[in-house]
């Protein structure tokens, strides 16, 4: 009996571990706690200190800070040249949203085609659709930027000069660079829209395409009333996630004009970066943000909306 | 099932009429497929002999089998056209880059143009590793793998209690982490330099690595909960039953069925912390010694201007672990891409 009071007390410390334990892993908070650490450092507190830098007058070169109100905001507001990173900016989300979502869209039906077809050469596409998505950004500017030259000895201008045309200065004149920003975008974007409206494609029920067939709908029919409408939400959605990333484009602008030349390609990222680091007046660039992140909240919005995610989760 | 694979849908539609296609249906001859062919085209009467011989050159008869013959459709045609322009579009950058860098000093600019050079050099890769490249290389690589794991083992607890724990709050915390996710990163690059700097995590591979796991975890979170969504919880039941806390249900018996979606998380985080730029040339700063691969490569090209040879190289290099990561399980990445982003549809 000496022996056993010992360790009953080890059984009994042991057991109450054990049931410690059990309670800590039966709270969803010890599960969450990580994820809700790293929410709140890396996203929620960095931005409502945007917000807050918003309203003052921080630099990068002066020491001290000043509470500013709304100064930021009315000078953007006033200021012409942030209408035109505006004007900019919508231009590049309009074209690419646009041309991603239709040749996403022509590439998923022509795969899909091919997959039911059996045609040769569907993998052989659909992998080099997708391996333009997964180049780094920086590097898709600078890969671009070789191809664009602007002499003939560049790729595209060797071409075009076969035909008689060029060279064109496809990154020195202002126009013709955002025209070759949302190439290089396209070139990019497109995968992710393939692949929604592939996925998309999947879902549309079969029965669907046999009722039409009995009602005697040729192929456009079938695309015209069932196949598109059935593709309605994932297209909109598509839309709304392509225009958030359109908006949001900094690494493969930067890296193929830099904004320029002048800024003609200053899309809000890059104009946001330049005022808070290269003119050094973080308060100015905080309000673009505040700015930037409103236009996605407002996104996110309308996403939620098209996505009824109250019901999904 | 093929949309004109007709034969037997139509079997099984209306069994009256097996084999044969609706009279009210239009089948335009390059059309069909060569079972219909045999059925109605000939009868017996037409046979290949005979056509050629009645007009003494191969008629449009004869040309419409063929094509059915090897089953081509018009439409193939359109289709095939299509993929020949895709494959263009986005792969000769890609192979024109690769040709460029191979080049010795000055072929690139030589006349008539050409996709594989006349000569191959290395010279220009010795540039871009002179320059540093296998210090990024290694720092990507670490920043990769760490983050990758990183991620993974705070979206994987978090995916689950979502999954599986019934709490107040659950949807506002989960709406929240969507929120998250799709507020781009962008955004709080102009704050980033000053909490880095408070956190003491500025111009450190750490806070980079810790700043990935924070931005990427909500994406990571709602993919995974999909995939413990879709495992029944009589497995979780049934472990519990055999004495199994939740940790040890986890480890044991989900981990497993979950394991094509572990993979999607780590293939799409890995692309992502290895081509992410801003956040890191933020984080990073001028620290050369930290460059990841996208910092070291744009400054490099800031670095050597026109050298096309050069930038091409570094481009190269800078893509190549991802292309082959990628090459080898794109199967996956289109699978999660498309399980995760249209859940709820």
């Amino acid at each position: 009996m000496a022996t056993a009071g010992p360790d009953d007390f080890v059984g009994e410390t042991v057991d109450r571990a054990r049931g410690w334990v059990r309670r800590l892993v039966d709270h969803p908070l010890p599960w969450l706690l990580p994820t809700l650490i790293g929410l709140a450092v890396f996203q929620l507190y960095p931005m409502v200190e945007a917000v807050l830098m918003s309203f003052s007058d921080e630099s990068l070169i002066r020491p001290e800070t000043e509470f500013v109100g709304l100064d930021q905001y009315t000078r953007l507001l006033t200021d012409p040249e942030f209408y035109e990173m505006l004007r900019i900016t919508g231009i590049y989300a309009f074209s690419s949203v646009v041309l991603h979502v239709l040749s996403g869209l022509v590439l998923a039906l022509a795969i899909d085609y091919g997959v039911r077809r059996k045609l040769r050469a569907h993998l052989t596409t659909r992998v080099a659709v997708l391996l333009a998505w997964i180049v780094p950004g920086i590097i898709i500017g600078l890969i671009w930027k070789v191809m664009l030259v602007e002499t003939e000895f560049g790729a595209v201008n060797y071409f075009l000069g076969q035909v008689g045309i060029g060279p064109i200065p496809f990154r020195s004149d202002p126009e013709l660079a955002l025209v070759s920003t949302i190439i290089a975008g396209t070139w990019r974007g497109t995968a992710f829209s393939m692949i929604m409206i592939y996925g998309g494609l999947q879902r549309v029920p079969q029965r669907l395409y046999e009722a039409a067939r009995v009602d005697g709908a040729g192929r456009w029919a079938r695309f015209r009333h069932v196949t598109l409408p059935q593709l309605k939400p994932v297209l909109f959605v598509t839309t709304v996630l392509v225009t958030i990333y359109a908006l949001n484009t900094f690494d493969l602008i930067f890296a193929l004009t830099g904004g320029g030349p002048g800024r003609a390609t200053q899309v809000l990222a890059l104009f946001m970066y330049q005022e808070a680091f290269t003119d050094y007046a973080l308060g100015r660039g905080a309000a673009i943000a505040v700015v930037m992140l409103c236009i996605n909240l407002l996104l996110t919005g309308v996403y939620l909306y098209a996505f009824d995610i109250g019901d999904e989760i | 099932m093929t949309d004109d694979d007709h034969t037997g849908e139509d079997a099984r539609t209306d069994p009256s009429r097996t084999e044969q296609a609706p009279p009210d249906r239009e089948v335009p001859p390059g059309e069909r497929t060569d079972g219909d062919q045999a059925e109605r085209t000939d009868g017996g009467v037409t046979e290949e002999g005979a056509v050629v011989s009645e007009t003494g050159r191969p008629s449009l008869k004869r040309i419409a089998e063929r094509a059915a013959a090897v089953d081509l459709r018009p439409l193939d045609v359109v289709v095939y056209a299509i993929y020949g322009l895709a494959m263009v579009f986005f792969a000769f950058p890609v192979l024109w880059v690769v040709s460029a860098s191979l080049r010795p000093e000055g072929e690139l600019f030589s006349y008539p143009f050409r996709l594989i050079p006349r000569e191959v050099s290395l010279s220009a890769y010795e540039q871009v590793f002179e320059a540093g490249m296998l210090t990024w290389l290694f720092n990507s690589t670490l920043v990769s793998v760490l983050g990758v794991a990183g991620i993974l083992a705070v979206s994987v607890p978090a995916a689950y209690a979502f999954s599986r724990f019934e709490f107040r709050g659950r949807r506002g915390l989960l709406g929240l982490v969507l929120l998250f996710q799709m507020i781009s990163p962008v955004i709080i690059i102009v704050p980033l330099y000053s909490v880095m700097t408070s956190l003491g995590l500025i111009r450190t591979r750490i806070g980079l690595i810790l700043l990935y796991i924070g931005i990427q975890t909500p994406f990571s979170i709602w993919l995974l909960k999909g995939y413990f969504d879709t495992i029944p919880r009589e497995l979780d039941y049934a472990a519990r039953i055999d004495g199994c806390n939740r940790l040890q249900t986890l480890r044991h018996v989900l981990l497993r069925p979950i394991a094509p979606g572990l993979a999607v998380v780590a293939i799409f985080n890995t692309v992502l912390t290895w081509s992410e730029f801003v956040l890191a040339y933020t984080v990073i700063s001028t620290e050369s010694e930290l460059y990841t691969i996208s910092i070291g490569v744009y400054n490099f090209q800031n670095q050597f201007g026109n050298d096309w040879r050069a930038i091409a190289a570094a481009s190269v290099v800078g893509m190549l672990p991802l292309v082959v990561v990628f090459i080898a399980l794109q199967r996956y990445f289109v699978k999660g891409l498309v399980e995760g982003s249209l859940k709820g549809q």
